[in-house]
């Protein structure tokens, strides 16, 4: 290697780290925790088959499923000015995937809540539970541990999707290494570092998902107690 | 104490009434086996007087109150359900609690209790159904003897005024039956009131005050336990038991 290329890796590494500190994760998360939130309501307004609500759930779905998520973005972003709404790109990104994960996301959790056994929420009833407290208490802790993986499995996509999010002018990763590629014409070696840059996010989240799965899990291989705990 | 009036109940994809008009009481401390074959409408009529079922006709006169099985308000079904307690063929615990947690649970959130006395009361009950070092444990890591007495005590923890047992033991290997069998004797000499299908005969004899044996969806025989057992009226209940 070159002693200027490996020059041009060395100082754009922390340029680019640094875009992914504060543009591409943060947009990673908010965008997923408003995915899930939104997903389980999404979810539960079916399951609960709550008149209208219900089919206001299928039609979200329905949309946001079925066209591309950077049209969506741009439909936030610069679509949206013109009858007022004016949004910043970061957040207009933020809501854009989220609202776009959303779709994905009810419907894992909606077939997770789905897979929780009858006879436990007869048995919730019987105890005295009312519909909403059985969800909340009951089920969804079930069915959140149960969607979790293809859940996560979301979130592994949307850091990489996060460069789309280029599109809206946002200067994530992506962006910043087209950017140094382009002054210092080296797109290869920039690319590849960016590229490596995603493949860390994605090896910790791999990693955070094994311990999240551990500590979720009530029947744990080594012996399984929780200790002193109580709801 | 507990008593339902002509209960009817078809089910939506047949026209023929799976429970062709049932009468069937429970007094204060009384042990009453439900037995007969299968098929025959045993677990329909306790989903029915706990409302897991609608019937189609009928009545249920329970804690001094009349109600119409068919157009009972949802706030009175809650109501009669806060003073029942309901034993599952198989267990129903709720898989993301602990034992303690879930015998907990209907003290802390339908009666408000607080923490610290639900779970005195619910290490009670775990003590009581031999599974006081088992407080810690999910569902998934016990036995299912262990999880049936979890739940027996779940039930047992809301001091309900009569407790329905669905074939306790059906889903459970001989040895595990001893154990839940052993915990609902002891309530049976306490003067928990019960009503309990069953196939285990020997329960029966040995603990039911009386026995109600149905069949095709009507109440064949309802008899004195030492009756049913010594000289039963009908041929088919006759039947039954020499089969068993
Ligand atoms: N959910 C249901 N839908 C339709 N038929 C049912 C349902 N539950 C029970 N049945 C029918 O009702 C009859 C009585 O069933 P059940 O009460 O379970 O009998 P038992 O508990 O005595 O074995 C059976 O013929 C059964 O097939
Ligand atoms: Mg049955």
């Amino acid at each position: 290697m070159s002693e200027r290329l490996f020059e041009i890796l060395l100082t754009s590494f922390p340029q680019l780290l640094e875009a992914a500190v504060r543009v591409t994760i943060p947009v990673t998360l908010g965008a997923f925790l408003l995915s899930v939130v939104l997903g389980v309501l999404l979810a539960v307004v079916q399951v609960a088959d709550i008149k209208v609500l219900k089919q206001l759930s299928q039609i979200y779905i329905w949309i946001f499923r079925g066209t591309p998520v950077i049209v969506q973005l741009f439909i936030i972003f610069f679509g949206l000015p013109y009858v007022g709404i004016i949004i910043d790109a970061i957040p207009a990104a933020i809501i854009g995937f989220g609202l776009n994960l959303a779709a994905y996301n009810a419907e894992s959790i909606r077939a997770a809540i789905l897979s929780v056994p009858k006879g436990q929420t007869e048995a919730a009833y019987l105890v005295g539970l009312t519909y909403p407290q059985l969800m909340r208490r009951i089920v969804l802790p079930q069915a959140i541990r149960v969607a979790f993986p293809s859940l996560w499995n979301n979130l592994i996509s949307l850091v990489k999707d996060t460069s789309l999010a280029a599109s809206i002018t946002v200067a994530e990763m992506f962006t910043r290494a087209q950017q140094v590629a382009a002054r210092t014409y080296e797109p290869l070696a920039m690319y590849l570092e960016a590229a490596f840059i995603y493949l860390i996010i994605c090896t910790i989240l791999t990693w955070l998902q094994h311990v999240i799965e551990y500590k979720m899990a009530w029947e744990k291989p080594d012996g399984n107690r929780r200790k002193n705990i109580v709801c | 104490m507990l008593e339902v009036i002509s209960v009817k109940k078809s089910f939506k994809d047949s026209t023929e009434h799976v429970l062709k008009g049932i009468d069937f009481k429970v007094d204060k401390g009384e042990v009453v086996a439900i037995i007969g074959p299968s098929g025959s409408g045993k677990t329909t009529l306790l989903r029915c007087i706990s409302f897991l079922e609608k019937a189609d006709e009928g009545q249920i006169r329970f804690a001094g109150h009349t109600y119409d099985m068919k157009t009972i308000s949802k706030a009175h079904i809650h109501e009669l359900r806060m003073n029942m307690g309901f034993v599952f063929q198989n267990f129903n615990l709720f898989r993301n609690k602990t034992a303690l947690e879930n015998v907990m649970e209907g003290l802390i959130i339908p009666r408000k209790m607080n923490k610290d006395e639900a779970k005195n009361i619910a290490l009670e009950m775990l003590h009581k159904v031999g599974l006081g070092d088992r407080a810690d444990y999910y569902p998934d890591n016990l036995s299912g003897g262990q999880q049936q007495r979890v739940a027996i005590a779940r039930a047992l923890a809301l001091n309900p005024e009569v407790i329905l047992f669905d074939e306790p033991t059906s889903a459970l290997d001989p040895e595990l039956t001893v154990e839940v069998l052993e915990v609902m004797k002891r309530l049976a000499t306490e003067g928990t009131t019960m009503v309990v299908v069953t196939h285990e005969m020997e329960f029966a004899k040995e603990v039911a005050n009386r026995v109600v044996f149905m069949e095709g969806g009507v109440i064949v025989e309802d008899a004195p336990a030492k009756v049913f057992f010594e000289s039963p009226k009908e041929a088919r209940s006759a039947d039954f038991i020499r089969k068993k």
